[in-house]
């Protein structure tokens, strides 16, 4: 019995190819899926990781050597930072910048080309993930 | 000789043949416009849920009585700027304005402000990505 359905079964070839055109689109529906699906969760850790970004600038000091920004990485992830601001009413002036601070680190960063000038201004940190920090700094001289 | 006018003579079961031939074109082209769409559809969807742009800075500038807006290009897909709107009001711009990944540069508006006056500035991409946030005039 068992064989003669076995037997049947084989022989029988009508509804292959229907067989054959879902067996394809689940490919396509599975590639769609899953790209987008792997995308956004990329992104979503990005978001995520972006969230955790917590930099702050502790004090910005004009010395002889230059002016040094103490910063603090408050987060709990490591922060790039790449880009740093002095805003004034005459000029927004940009550094290139390129310092990791590990989560929960301080440093001191030197800038000893910077055209300071003597009034208030506004002193600004970009991470590579979009975050910026914000310091209003009066400046005093050495 | 004769096996071939015996081939080529035949005609029988040419009709089969030339079914199954053309169903056989039919399915490929249909798998492959339906692969192509979905290529399309799927890049799409990932550069628009991959683009990430921020405003590092917005200067008020006094000496070209300008507002300059200085943006980042911090997603994974390269970004096409299409409009720019100053308190709801379009903008010229120097179009097309393109930032690559990691790109940064200067976006440069002719625009008249009043000192002391809060500004509604709203980049916006060609995917429809708005960056958007108040600043004040020094």
């Amino acid at each position: 019995m068992l064989l003669l359905t076995m037997k049947r079964l084989r022989l029988d070839k009508r509804g292959i190819s229907n067989v054959i055109v879902v067996m394809l689109s689940l490919v396509l529906v599975v590639i769609i899926v899953s790209n987008v699906i792997s995308t956004s969760y990329q992104m979503n850790q990005f978001d995520w990781e972006r969230m955790q970004e917590n930099v702050e600038i502790v004090n910005v000091a004009k010395t002889i050597e230059g002016t040094i920004l103490t910063l603090q990485n408050k987060g709990s992830v490591t922060v790039h930072l790449v880009s740093l601001w002095i805003d004034n009413t005459t000029s927004h002036q940009r550094y290139d910048m390129d310092l990791y601070v590990n989560a929960g680190d301080s440093a001191n960063y030197t800038l000893s080309d910077m055209a300071l000038v003597d009034n208030a201004s506004i002193v600004k940190v970009i991470t590579e993930r979009g975050t910026i920090s914000v310091f209003n700094a009066s400046w005093q001289n050495p | 000789m004769r096996t071939f006018f015996k081939i080529f003579g035949n005609k029988r079961a040419i009709t089969p043949v030339l079914s199954s031939l053309l169903l056989t074109v039919v399915a490929v082209a249909a798998m492959a416009i339906a692969t192509s769409a979905t290529y399309v559809i799927t890049t799409n969807l990932r550069e628009t849920i991959s683009e990430r742009v921020i405003v590092e800075d917005v200067w008020f500038n006094n000496y070209t009585n300008s507002i300059d807006i200085y943006v980042r290009n911090v997603g994974q897909v390269t970004v096409y700027i299409s409009a720019i709107f100053v308190n709801h009001t379009s903008q010229s711009f120097p179009s097309p304005f393109t930032l690559e990944i990691e790109d940064h540069q200067w976006l440069n508006i002719s625009q008249n402000w009043i000192p002391n006056s809060s500004y509604y500035v709203d980049v916006l991409t060609t995917r429809g990505t708005h960056v958007a946030a108040y600043y004040e005039a020094p």
